[in-house]
């Protein structure tokens, strides 16, 4: 940078503080912008991490091979039973994988003694598989290798938390535990002894309830995190075909191995969802499912970034008017300084700089205060709000632009003015 | 008697500072154009003190603003120091004003949020010339029209006379070849006028041409060249 730009830019700096209640002006408008921009930014952002995570909790290091086409259902579907599980194993041998075949069902369900069928799924799993669901337990234990299936006589269950939602809504999971389901199982009654439930992996569960209802459906995410799941042993659905296996895998590397290894088998690569409908068994790399969850959360963000966008574009057209009219007081100011040598260019970058300079003091200013309410608004209703450095960065990036885009207008005027027109004006 | 304006020729040319060939200004579209400046001849010798005047929108202004480079002739050449500025690029004529050309308004045109010795300051500013450099000059510059002991003070704390003054000395820590004044005492009393005055014609003595303009014919007799403004047509008082 030259000196002669550095002074120029200079004397911008110096109107600014010379006038300090006119820049105040200014940099109170940007100062509301930028606090909400970084308001919503934290909530919004702050949001879709939290999502991001709570969709890792269903296993990111586990593929699925499962049957095609599941979306469209009625429709004939590949052999996947227990030789295709011996072909994984065979496959997958010294990588260390656990493999999980599940057999599923839907049922109707209803508390002891309660009235009122749910739907439910009922998973019959293996003890392993709560290692490919990676979800913790809210309370009780998980199932074992001893325990009762519940085909004859009373078995056991594990209910995740949009089934406990369902079937026992006013109780903590703690005293859900010894409880007893009954389930209709393809006409079959059966009694199920709660042993264990799981923790609800979606954080904002509510939110995104009023969200689906705000919206008369549901989300892909609140769909896809809401299973209603009610596991049972491996046992209790007999020994036909597998509906899904479920592979855990120790390492991204060994994941994306076995994912080599299985494609070798099956061709269908089920990270492009238009293979949903295709034919075949498919292998399915959850981290892919995951990752295109989270982006779908994007939507949310999406949403709330659009608010304050809105705001800050009214905050340039606003500082825009306010920098013109200013500009306008000024023409005498801009004549003289052509006359002594500024070129047109000399007086836009003069004018850039105050706008730059007064947002970017604003936005400074508005950090804090959208701080500020965010941390009120979270201690009103409980949203995800993230504070990070690097919002902060990104809202300063903002207040910068948004000085930048008020200054266009008021510098073309300043700099287009003809000095000769306002100069030769007479005093009377 | 007067007489017009001769084409401009010969050596008179080569050595004169300002030149106007069938230099003419109009302003506004072709329906309403104003013609401000008609189609005007004339040198200025290096080291003159020309004064205009002329009745009120007869075009002096507009005639000083085509001469100080801050509006082009939209027909005509205008030579400067040699050089055909008719065609200079905005970045140009801004060069040739920072280092040419000295103004003085009527209205002195300070600056008002900064003190008289930034007021000063300024074309060298422009010049990109260093701080320390810029200081020490306006501080001259303000002694030299005898503000030394106003260096830090606001515009709006000076007298008219002193405000001027200011503006002189802004206008000439530039060093120009050639200063222009528009009414430079229309705006203040007698006493502060002549003081005006004379630092103008001590600074012509020293070799800076000068070219203003006035309604007071007692200030027009001071000085060495009279010319007449009618209807945007110059003549000369002989
Ligand atoms: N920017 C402009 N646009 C249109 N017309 C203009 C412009 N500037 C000056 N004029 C017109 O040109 C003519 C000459 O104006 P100018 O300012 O040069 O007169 P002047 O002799 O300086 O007058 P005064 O003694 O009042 O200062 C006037 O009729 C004026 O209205
Ligand atoms: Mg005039």
């Amino acid at each position: 940078m030259n000196r002669r730009f550095r002074d120029i830019a200079y004397e911008g700096v110096l109107h600014v503080v010379r006038r300090p209640l006119r820049s105040l002006l200014t940099a109170l408008t940007s100062a509301i912008a930028i606090a909400v921009t970084v308001n919503v930014i934290s909530l919004s952002f702050g949001f879709e991490e939290d999502i991001r995570s709570d969709v890792d909790l269903f296993g990111r290091l586990t593929v699925d091979v499962g049957r095609l086409p599941v979306l469209i259902p009625g429709a004939r579907r590949p052999s996947l039973g227990p030789p295709e599980a011996r072909l994984i194993e065979k496959k997958l041998d010294g990588l260390d994988a656990v493999i999980v075949p599940r057999r599923q069902v839907a049922a109707n369900a209803r508390a002891d003694g309660g009235d009122g069928e749910q739907r439910v799924s009922f998973v019959a799993a293996p003890p392993a598989y709560l290692k490919t669901l990676n979800i913790p337990m809210a309370a009780g234990r998980w199932l074992q290798d001893d325990d009762p299936d519940g085909v004859e006589g009373e078995g056991v269950c594990v209910l995740d938390a949009a089934a406990v939602g369902l079937l026992f809504p006013d109780t903590d999971a703690e005293s859900d535990i010894g409880r007893v389901i009954e389930v209709d199982v393809a006409g079959t009654k059966r009694r199920h002894r709660v042993i264990g439930v799981l923790e609800d992996p979606l954080r904002y569960r509510e939110l995104f309830d009023a969200f689906d209802e705000g919206r008369g459906s549901r989300t892909l995410t609140s769909s896809l995190l809401s299973f209603r799941n009610v596991y049972v042993p491996e046992t209790a659905l007999g020994d036909g075909q597998f509906t899904g296996i479920s592979i855990a895998m120790p390492s991204e590397d060994a994941l994306e191995e076995a994912r080599r290894r299985l494609l070798t088998v099956w061709s269908v690569d089920a990270g492009d969802p238009k293979s949903l409908l295709t034919g075949g068994v498919g292998v399915f790399v959850r981290k892919d499912w995951m990752d295109a969850l989270a982006v779908s959360t994007r939507q949310g963000t999406l949403l709330g970034n659009l608010v304050w966008v809105i705001i800050v574009i009214v905050a340039v057209i606003m500082i825009s008017t306010l920098n013109l009219i200013t500009v306008r007081e000024r023409y005498d100011e801009v004549a003289l300084r052509r006359c002594e040598g500024a070129r047109r260019r000399d007086v836009a970058l003069q004018i850039t700089t105050e706008g730059v300079l007064m947002s970017l003091v604003g936005g400074l200013a508005g950090l804090p205060i959208g701080y500020a309410g965010a941390a009120l608004l979270r201690h009103i209703v409980d949203f995800p709000f993230r504070f990070e450095f690097k919002y902060a960065a990104a809202a300063t990036g903002v207040a910068i632009l948004l000085g930048l885009f008020a200054s266009v207008l008021p510098a073309r005027h300043a700099a287009r003015l003809q000095p000769a027109r306002v100069l030769g004006r007479r005093l009377r | 008697m007067a007489e017009t304006v001769q084409t401009p020729s010969g050596s008179d040319v080569e050595t004169a500072i300002a030149v106007l060939d069938e230099a003419g200004r109009t302003y506004g579209g072709s329906s309403v154009a104003v013609e401000a400046l008609k189609p005007t001849n004339l040198t200025v010798a290096r080291g003159d003190l020309v004064a205009v005047m002329g009745p009120s929108g007869s075009g002096k202004s507009t005639l000083l603003h085509v001469l100080g480079c801050l509006d082009r002739p939209t027909t005509g050449r205008y030579l400067l120091d040699g050089r055909d500025v008719s065609h200079f690029a905005d970045r140009e004529l801004a060069a040739v004003r920072n280092n040419t050309i000295g103004f003085v308004f009527q209205r002195f045109h300070l600056l008002r949020d900064e003190t008289a010795q930034r007021n000063v300051e300024l074309p060298l500013l422009y010049a990109g010339i260093a701080r320390p450099e810029r200081r020490k000059r306006a501080a001259e510059a303000l002694a030299s029209v005898g503000l030394a002991e106003r260096v830090t003070h606001y515009p709006g704390k000076l007298s008219g006379g002193e405000q001027q003054r200011v503006a002189l000395a802004r206008a000439l820590v530039k060093r120009p070849a050639l200063l222009l004044a528009d009414e430079p005492t229309g705006n203040l009393d007698t006493a502060a006028g002549h003081r005006v005055l004379e630092i103008i014609e001590e600074e012509n003595r020293g070799g800076t041409t000068v070219i203003l303009i006035t309604h007071d014919p007692e200030v027009s007799a001071r000085a060495r060249r009279r010319l007449t403004m009618r209807d945007g047509v110059l003549t000369e008082e002989t």
